[in-house]
């Protein structure tokens, strides 16, 4: 109708794989630097893993310079910061004892309550929580990892499985050290984040290995490599096109969706980024490294 | 219209009909009304309408610990009936060492102290007895905590006016709460932190020394006043009578004493309580409340009506919550808030506004997108989409689901993904396009072959999906749930409402050949 579909044709023929060492040293260095990121800089863990209190406020005829020196005084160890505009305010502070804790909330209403138009959000989480949370987090993502590789074992043969893992490592690893970078709060939702990221990018890379099974049975005589490069393209404009349409969706997400789900909307674009690239030039360029066919080992 | 089996049409119509019926509910009415059809609704979580979640962690180490007590307390009494001396006890977490002064009658103490306990390890070794517990003992001791706890909550919950609260048992210690629309969190709070154990005991006023002292003798107890630390009592430790013989309490007002709670004791604890004050008038018994004393009155006359007033310079709040507390009885230990969880009302709205104005741009992009890159097809993709829409808030609205922020989320990004279905599609029609000539052979190939590929790739997202709700909290589970409808739900539009639109619109249109 517009004619724009024909921006990727269907008959593209683009070279992906003969310059795979390239993003192999590219993707090399950023999960390199990624590790040192998380080694040494780590992420910035919210309340959820790290444990302590969380207020939010919306406050009137007043700064947050002014809140800061009000409650600086009373807690140990409280930081303040704008929430999307400047008359929205989250006050963090760690935790103490327990018990004390609890009345913590209470304490930071009554000393500030003269100042806020609304409460708008309070949270506690308590040290035993905060490693239970993390810990189930963890799990959550190890096993999801580990049962894709088992049914992409099943459903193909274990090399795309193979192919399929290191892919999605990479894809998790790069992510979180770009998260460390931008120092976005980590979170239990930037966890759903990284573990739908994990299922997008598998997403992705079924559709190419897909044609790539189809295209072995197809073409028995093609070179590996140009059998690989000629899937890619097959499966390049629906590539592109999930991607584009699943970024636009988190754009709007990431603009409109309010303060509280940017963190997750932002983690998913970078992982919507990391994992249509690692599809294209991780994934696939792995199953070089193993052999498919029978007679090629004849030949050897 | 040829090349399309009836009963794919007739599904595709029942199955649509069905989506938008059940949606209707949850995009219109926002209340209950009571009418089976109607109450289909999505529930919305704390985070959209505002409330509390709290889990709470019993206390089970002080029972313990309290059981402990009661054994020392027992091989006290029972050494002293023997005229066994013990010469010193030995206590930590795990047993009760006790050092008598002679081995001679440990058997027959033995015996005795299980007769009370039966089954409680019982060890000598020369002249010390060991005492600990096995894990079951543990275990049952927790259970009943924890049972009777929930019981306990649940009262005070309800007694406190909130509507529709969840109050479930979560793990082996913990107690899980949901409570929508609560706007002062901190007042349930302090109403679940106070176990709320009340005692009536005798004040011994003659013993000044063991007070000056600090040094409680066997059979009493020294405990500070409510208002000033400093200020102790010495108590008698049996308690005369407790609050689990009342059997109602309310807030009163006394012309002289201010803010009351009147209570009123079962015929039991008024016997009791009878037999206390009559005995003993002229002395002072004290009101203990969780180890501190409320007041200490004097007892000018035998108090035998079984009713009674406490005073104690509360507020008009601390004395309706101290009814509350007192009508729903003690918690058998101490309760721990180890999460808190609490969102206004201004918040919650604003998330729902913001969810809503980010799935509706985020769905024009998406349905502009797809008409600029596949015209007419796009078009069609963009009425699955649509339908996708309806049939997962009906499925949430029927399954009783409880839509959350990353509910929210999940359905925008379900937007951007369950085109997907429908590009693989088409870009394989795309291809056969290029082959076939015949129109029809080009569509069923295409189909056909984007089917496995559609399998393939949405089981690994459920699998994803599915991890999440396994491993995720409340919200997150949410979160899941809607992706995991919309990838369900965008497989059926993809694979049935595009294939039937697609014949349509060739019929329709009586092409011949694509432009796609």
């Amino acid at each position: 109708m517009f004619g724009l579909n024909k921006i990727i044709p269907v008959d593209s023929d683009y070279k992906f794989l003969n310059h795979r060492k390239k993003f192999y040293i590219a993707s090399g260095i950023a999960i390199l630097l990624s590790l040192i990121l998380l080694f040494f800089k780590g992420l910035n863990l919210g309340i959820d893993f790290k444990g302590g209190t969380l207020i939010e406020v919306s406050t009137k005829n007043t700064t947050i310079g002014e809140l800061r020196d009000i409650l600086s005084p009373n807690f140990n160890e409280v930081s303040l910061q704008e929430f999307g505009n400047e008359n929205t305010i989250i006050i963090r502070l760690q935790n103490e004892n327990n018990q004390e804790s609890i009345k913590t909330v209470n304490k930071v209403k009554q000393i500030i309550n003269d100042k806020v138009e609304e409460f708008r959000r309070s949270e506690f989480v308590g040290p035993t929580i905060s490693s239970e949370l993390l810990w189930k987090g963890f799990q959550a993502v190890s096993f999801a990892l580990f049962a894709i590789l088992i049914y992409i074992w099943l459903r193909f043969e274990w090399q795309f499985g193979f192919g399929a893992v290191v892919a999605l490592t990479h894809d998790v690893l790069f992510t979180l050290g770009v998260l460390s970078i931008l120092n976005v709060e980590f979170s239990l939702s930037t966890i759903a984040a990284v573990l739908t990221i994990a299922g997008y990018s598998i997403n992705d890379t079924v559709v190419i290995f897909d044609r790539v099974r189809e295209n072995l049975r197809k073409y028995k005589k093609l070179e590996l490599l140009d059998l690989f490069n000629l899937s890619i393209n097959n499966t390049l404009s629906r590539t592109v096109m999930t991607s584009i349409t699943t970024l636009l969706a988190l754009l709007s997400l990431y603009i409109f969706g309010g303060e509280v789900i940017k963190p997750f909307a932002l983690t998913m674009i970078i992982g919507v980024l990391i994992g249509t690239y690692s599809s294209i030039f991780i994934a696939v360029p792995t199953l070089l490294v193993f052999k498919f066919r029978p007679q090629e080992e004849d030949e050897n | 219209m040829k090349n399309y089996p009836l009963w794919k049409i007739f599904i595709v119509f029942i199955l649509l009909s069905l989506g938008i019926i059940f949606a209707i509910p949850s995009l219109l009415y926002k209340e209950d009304t009571g009418n089976w059809y109607l109450d289909n609704r999505l529930n919305l979580g704390l985070d959209l309408q505002g409330g509390s979640y709290l889990l709470l962690e019993v206390q089970t180490d002080v029972l313990i610990k309290e059981e402990f007590e009661n054994f020392s307390d027992t091989l006290r009494v029972i050494s002293r009936e023997n005229r066994v001396k013990i010469n010193n006890i030995e206590k930590n977490d795990e047993e009760l060492k006790v050092r008598f002064d002679s081995v001679d009658k440990l058997n027959i103490i033995k015996d005795d102290f299980l007769k009370k306990y039966r089954s409680v390890s019982f060890r000598i070794s020369n002249n010390v007895a060991i005492i600990s517990i096995n894990e079951i003992y543990k275990k049952s001791i927790q259970d009943g905590a924890i049972k009777q706890s929930l019981e306990i909550v649940r009262k005070r919950i309800d007694e406190s006016g909130t509507k529709e609260p969840l109050i479930q048992r979560s793990g082996s210690n913990r107690i899980l709460l949901q409570l929508p629309g609560v706007k002062d969190p901190e007042r349930i709070k302090d109403l679940l932190g106070k176990t709320a154990k009340l005692n009536f005991h005798m004040v011994d006023d003659d013993d000044t020394k063991s007070l000056s002292l600090n040094i409680a003798p066997f059979g009493r107890m020294i405990v500070s006043d409510i208002n000033n630390p400093d200020l102790k009592y010495l108590l008698e430790k049996k308690s005369r009578v407790g609050g689990e013989n009342l059997i109602d309490a309310y807030a009163s007002f006394d012309p002289t004493e201010g803010h009351a709670v009147s209570f009123r004791f079962d015929t039991t604890g008024a016997q009791k309580f009878g037999k206390a004050t009559s005995e003993n008038i002229g002395k002072r018994f004290a009101v203990v409340l969780d180890g501190v004393v409320i007041t200490a009155p004097v007892i000018n006359s035998a108090i035998t009506g079984g009713s009674g007033i406490i005073t104690g310079n509360f507020t008009s709040q601390e004395a309706t919550d101290l009814a509350v507390l007192l009508r729903a009885g003690a918690l058998p230990a101490p309760l721990e808030i180890v999460e808190e969880r609490s969102v206004g009302p201004g918040l919650g709205a604003d998330s729902i506004a913001a969810g809503k104005i980010a799935a509706i741009i985020g769905m024009v992009l998406v349905c502009i997108f797809m008409i600029l890159i596949y015209g007419s097809f796009g078009l069609i993709a963009n009425v699955s989409l649509i339908a996708n829409l309806f049939i997962i808030i009906a499925l949430l609205g029927t399954i009783g689901a409880t839509l959350t922020l990353p509910g929210i989320a999940g359905i925008v990004l379900t937007i951007g993904m369950a085109v997907d279905a429908n590009v693989l599609i088409f870009e394989r029609i795309k291809e056969e396009n290029i082959k076939n000539k015949k129109i029809y052979e080009t569509i069923k190939k295409g189909f056909d072959r984007a089917l496995s590929t559609i399998l393939d790739a949405n089981i690994t997202t459920l699998i994803a999906s599915l991890l999440l709700f396994i491993f995720g909290s409340g919200p997150i589970k949410g979160f899941s749930i809607t992706l995991s409808l919309g990838v369900i739900a965008s497989m059926f539009t993809a694979l049935m409402l595009t294939n039937l639109l697609v014949h349509v619109y060739i019929s329709f249109t009586s092409k011949k050949e694509l432009n796609l």
